[in-house]
């Protein structure tokens, strides 16, 4: 009658539906919702009707179902084929013979498994004497067909061409049916007229041919880069990187790759390639004294060295420093910047008139621009128009400079009225902070200096890693002298003609080939003195690119040359050698203008005699003058020496593709601004704008990162997102550095008050007295009420060094007083920081660190150090850098609180303790929350008028309400140090377990009074040690601190 | 590489510690063969062994198992880098001999003025350290 496949088949069936069914007997049958049953429903949606529509046909049959039911069981029996049906069969009539009374009441909700039921329940009863072979037949067959239909019919969402096998899928499938496998043809073929519809109707005017033509490729391009410029490496970038527009610029995030510890890698034994031609670069010129005497106003020798430093004034290093306002310093930070001096005198250069260019972030531009330009007292704009009008002001050849964006600003205007008359020109210069038509250019009449914003004007690319040195000597290639005058023919590189027609630049040159080659064997960038230039000129490095990326490894017999090396390291490159035709803008765009396109190039190539071979080109090759600036890694603190250092390229600009590819084909690793983000937090340096709180630029990125984080987190479901209220996080998003520094004060004066004043007074004066013979570091940092102590200070230089910033600086302490009750600060007076350093360090044993400590002047910490020291820098923050010491790996945002005693017990008796649990909070909001849904809703239903009457009543709730977001502490915020169990310290901004030494770090600011507050009263082995957590946990996991200058 | 420690205080004694920061520069080295171990103070004295040993049993990454490695120690890691190659020897049942060689690298502290008008003194010293080739020989 049937095959026992069959009835196993049947069983399967059987079986599926019981299991799929929610149990009927069960008590909450009453209770079951229709959303269960839509539930049950969904499930079944793609279940072939006729077999759920069995149990309508028993519902009609009931009688002959019985027979239909019982019968096959008993053949099953005859044949005594499996004792696992029996089994089954069992477990159905145990299953349904209590829901037999509750039938009547759930069959109406659960007619199909009624159904079911209701055979076993007659099985038992009754075993039916014969089977009919017909009716038995089309109902098997019925089922059979149905199952058929249910395996053929696709029930996911897939498409078809994602049901293939990877390996069995082929690019052209996607728009030729006939390249899928027939049995899936006709599915696909389905597919494919569904997307013809929703596709996107592509423009009729033009076809895609005249869509790849390249004026209007060039065209889209230029249109599409409108508000957000591309760099040039942007289309590269767009084909590997997740882009984002940042700045005004449209800027690789990170690779769509899975590469962040391959970038890691890259930067430690590798090289890892970043393009940073979205820095801002800012030119003076000028007399150096009036630069430095415009400057100087804006930086203090506190925080390290100033635009006066020999050795970047000479021209041979890259400086770095803080600018402030002018006179406003330790207030009102504008930003970090590099600067770099143009080598004095060399090649005819009249000496008078000095370069200086300032490398910044974009963010910080506008500011730092503008502050310049009144220091220097720049206001005169300068275009050609004036140009002319004033020749006197300006050398002739700021006039050609200042002229070229003018053209261009024309001919872009020309070509958009035009529509496509005017022959679209690629768009080689761009600038992201600033509108075409504002001037670039400024100039002063009094002290001669002239501004001007060079942005977007060069390529910057940076190359981190120890490999920089071989893919840098391996890519580019000095260019040849120009031999002579045999061949006069007309070139376009008439300036490198030009050029070496004097002996001394022929033998300069040469001189910086050699000292560019001596780098080939050098293993890392932080064997060499840090900021380091060297200018060269070099030849095209598209003509000895390699057919294939390959990766270059250092080259055992360039390392052999000792003795000139052993110069190179100790010295650094001679004077001479930095000077590059960069500087020298006419030259710039003539290298710009005369490059050889990539498709001339492959052209030649093509043409060449033996396929394959080196080009040559002659004269008619392309010089580039190239910058080299060695970029230091980690320079501070003790251990990872020198992690990360690299060297910075500077192009002119229209050469950054045909540098990039040759770099990329040398093996460097490309980073987008993740990997910017990870360099410097494994350097330990604060990152730009994110880490300067006291800066606009960063107080804006602060806003924008809570403000994108706030939105994150609302687009969870409550339940799908931690409280934070219950977390005792008060502000995840943020840091309320303004609050946590008054909170520590107003803490502070609370201790003091308690600690009765009377017998702090007298000690007062001895500490007073105490202090004047050390030298302290205190005393630098010149508060009016230290007043009397600067007076034992006369040894130092400082004050007869900056002749011309002395009156500045005495200004600065009477402005800064006033505003000092106001406002925070970043502490970054060099002195006091290394004070800091040494005390939070664990100071047990170690018996030339306190020696050395001693020789440095330093001071005990004691308690009125401390004092004078907060009272130097009232709501200050500190830049810390933190450690864990055990598990834990920190993220942004992250609390610094201060352990209890009880909890450095605890670490003391147990290593392996981990840390303290934070209590939970309770959630005072969330009902007031559920209160407001509910009037809400109640006044939803209730007629408007009544409605409006209520308005008034509840106007005060209902403005709270639009800010209450559950989980989120609305309104104004408690005390912030105190609302945990452990007091709070300070927030971290970068954080995340640091691959470069293999546990959790972090990076933050904690507030200068409460570090002091609590190194003070922590015990000398154990100073330093301090409690972090997660705004999303409440555990806390400790740390040790560390203050790197 | 090993951190160097040699007496500070005789740098410091000749110069103004306030005017100057010491810096000190990562000493010169050739590039890294795959079977050379640099070995310092800082990393577990059991993982530098393991990965000796496991240069010698089966070879760098994707790399054969090496006949010889070179065990470099500079300064305080010299004690570490004899300790590390008898270690190897004395593990090994006799299969592994060592040869030591001992040289001078030159390291270059930069003082960084504090103040402007001061040039980086760069200065030259000289520190110990110690080539232990161990190679494996025939059983006899």
């Amino acid at each position: 009658m049937r095959s026992p496949a069959h009835a196993c088949m049947l069983a399967a069936l059987v079986d599926s539906h019981l299991r799929g069914a929610p149990h009927p007997t069960s008590g909450r049958v009453a209770e079951m919702s229709n959303a269960k049953e839509r539930k049950h429903a969904k499930k079944m949606r793609n279940q072939p009707t006729n077999v759920t529509l069995s149990s309508g046909f028993v519902a009609d049959r009931s009688g002959k179902h019985h027979n239909r039911g019982g019968k096959p069981f008993q053949t099953q029996k005859s044949e005594s084929h499996s004792g696992s049906w029996r089994q089954r069969q069992t477990k159905m009539t145990h299953h349904s013979s209590p829901g037999a009374n509750e039938q009547s009441s759930s069959n109406i909700m659960f007619k199909k498994k009624g159904g079911w039921k209701a055979g076993p329940e007659g099985a038992s009863q009754e075993i039916p004497k014969y089977i009919t072979a017909n009716t038995f037949a089309q109902a098997r067959a019925a089922e059979i067909s149905a199952m058929l239909k249910a395996v053929t019919q696709k029930s996911s969402n897939s498409l078809v061409f994602q049901t293939l096998p990877r390996h069995m899928r082929r690019r052209a499938m996607s728009h030729n049916v006939k390249r899928l496998p027939r049995r899936l043809q006709e599915m696909a073929q389905k597919e494919a007229e569904k997307a013809v519809h929703q596709k996107k109707e592509h423009s009729k005017n033009k076809c895609h041919k005249a869509r790849r033509c390249h004026i209007n490729r060039t065209l889209e391009f230029n249109r599409r880069q409108k508000k957000n410029i591309w760099l040039e490496t942007h289309i590269w970038h767009a084909k590997r990187f997740h882009m984002i527009k940042k700045w005004g610029y449209c800027l690789g995030e990170r690779p769509t790759v899975k590469s962040h510890r391959a970038c890691y890698r890259a930067m430690t034994n590798g090289c890892l390639l970043q393009d940073l031609s979205y820095y801002c670069c800012l030119e003076l010129k000028g007399k150096e004294e009036e630069i430095l005497k415009a400057l100087s106003p804006m930086c203090s020798i506190d925080t390290g060295l100033t635009f006066a430093a020999v050795q970047c004034l000479s021209g041979r290093r890259q400086g770095s420093l803080m600018l402030y306002r002018a006179h406003k310093y330790p207030r009102a930070m504008l930003g970090p910047v590099t600067f770099i001096w143009k080598s004095e005198g060399t090649l005819g250069d009249n000496s008078e008139s000095r370069q200086l260019w300032i490398w910044l972030h974009p963010t910080l531009k506008q500011d730092i621009l503008e502050e310049i330009k009144v220091t220097c007292q720049c206001t005169q704009h300068m275009e050609s128009t004036v140009c002319i009008q004033d020749p006197l002001l300006i050398p002739p050849q700021e006039g050609n400079q200042s002229e070229l964006p003018d053209e261009k600003t024309g001919k872009k205007r020309k070509w958009k009225d035009d529509g496509e008359n005017a022959k679209p020109i690629k768009k080689l210069c761009g600038d992201g902070t600033r509108d075409p038509h504002q001037p670039y250019s400024w100039t002063s009449p009094t002290t001669g200096i002239i501004i001007s914003d060079l942005t977007m004007e060069m390529n910057r690319f940076r190359l981190i890693g120890p490999l920089s040195h071989s893919i840098l000597t391996e890519a580019l290639k000095a260019a040849s002298a120009h031999a002579g005058g045999e061949d006069t023919e007309k070139t376009p590189h008439q300036w490198w003609i030009e050029t070496c027609k004097n002996p001394e630049n022929v033998s300069l040159h040469h001189r910086q080939e050699a000292t560019f080659k001596l780098l080939g064997g050098v293993a890392s960038p932080a064997e060499i003195p840090a900021g380091t230039i060297l200018g060269l000129t070099v030849g095209d490095p598209r003509i000895n690119l390699p057919q294939r990326r390959s990766k270059v490894l250092p080259d055992p017999e360039k390392c052999q040359d000792d003795e000139k090396v052993r110069q190179l390291l100790l010295e650094g490159v001679p004077l001479e050698c930095t000077h590059s035709f960069i500087w020298n803008q006419a030259i710039c765009k003539s290298v710009t203008e005369n490059k050889i396109s990539d498709q001339d190039l492959n052209q030649k190539r093509s043409e060449l005699l033996v396929p394959g071979s080196q080009l040559v080109l002659g004269s008619h090759e392309s010089k580039i003058p190239v910058l080299l600036i060695q970029q230091p890694g980690k320079v501070t603190g003790d251990d990872l020496r020198g992690w990360g250092s690299g060297w910075d390229v500077l192009l002119p600009k229209g050469w950054g593709m045909a540098f990039w590819i040759p770099f990329v084909y040398r093996g460097a690793r490309v980073g987008g601004l993740k990997e910017t983000i990870v360099h410097s937090q494994y350097k330990r340096s604060p990152n730009v704008p994110g880490d300067f709180p006291d800066c606009p630029a960063g107080v804006l990125f602060a806003e924008e990162q809570a403000k994108g984080l706030l939105e994150k987190y609302r687009r969870h479901p409550p339940a799908k997102r931690p409280n934070y209220v219950k977390l005792g996080t008060l502000t995840p998003f943020c840091c309320p550095w303004e609050q946590l520094t008054q909170d520590w004060e107003s803490r502070v004066q609370a201790q003091e008050a308690s600690h009765g004043i009377s017998c702090l007074k007298g000690e007062e004066g001895d500490f007073q007295r105490a202090q004047v013979p050390c030298a302290s570091a205190l005393e630098e940092s010149r508060h009016p009420d230290n007043g009397a102590d600067p007076a034992t200070k006369d040894s130092h230089e400082a004050e007869s060094v900056m002749d011309t910033e002395c009156p500045d600086q005495a200004r600065t302490e009477q402005a800064s007083s006033p505003e000092a009750t106001s406002g925070l600060c970043v502490l970054r007076n060099r002195r006091v920081l290394r004070q800091l350093s040494a005390w939070c360090g664990p100071s047990s044993g170690n018996r030339w660190a306190a020696q050395r400590a001693h020789g440095r002047g330093q001071q005990e910490l004691t308690r009125e150090t401390c004092l004078s020291m907060s009272d130097c820098f009232p709501r200050a923050l500190v830049w810390v850098s933190l450690s864990l010491l055990r598990k834990g790996s920190p993220e942004p945002h992250t609390m610094i609180c201060v352990p209890t005693q009880d909890d450095l017990q605890q670490l003391l008796q147990d290593r392996g303790y981990c840390g303290p649990l934070e209590s939970k909070h309770s959630d005072p909001f969330k009902s007031k929350i559920r209160k407001q849904k509910e009037k809400k809703e109640a006044g939803n239903r209730q007629p408007q008028g009544q409605a409006a009457s209520e308005g008034l009543a509840r106007r005060g709730p209902d403005g709270e309400s639009l800010a209450l977001t559950q989980g989120l502490w609305p309104g104004p915020l408690p005390a912030v140090t105190s609302h945990c169990s452990r007091v709070l310290l300070g927030f971290v901004t970068q954080g995340d377990f640091s691959m470069a030494v293999g546990y959790g770090e972090a990076l933050g600011f904690v507030s200068l009074t409460g570090l002091l507050d609590t190194l003070s009263s922590q015990q000398a082995a154990e100073r330093g040690l301090v409690l972090l957590r997660p705004p999303a946990s409440l555990q806390y996991r400790f740390a040790r601190i560390a203050i790197e200058v | 590489m090993a951190e160097s420690r040699e007496p500070r205080g005789a740098v410091e004694a000749e110069l103004d510690p306030v005017e100057y920061t010491l810096r000190k520069r990562l000493p010169h080295r050739l590039p890294r063969r795959p079977n050379d171990v640099y070995v310092n103070m800082k990393t577990d004295f059991k993982a530098q062994l393991a990965r000796c040993q496991k240069l010698l049993d089966c070879g760098a990454r994707g790399q054969s198992a090496c006949s010889e490695i070179y065990i470099h120690g500079l300064g305080l890691a010299i004690n570490r880098a004899i300790n590390i190659a008898l270690q190897l020897q004395a593990g090994s049942f006799g299969a592994l001999q060592v040869a030591a060689n001992t040289s001078t690298v030159e390291l270059v502290d930069e003082l960084e003025p504090e103040t402007d008008t001061r040039e980086p003194v760069i200065r030259n010293r000289n520190n110990s350290a110690i080539h232990i080739r161990v190679f494996r020989v025939a059983p006899q």
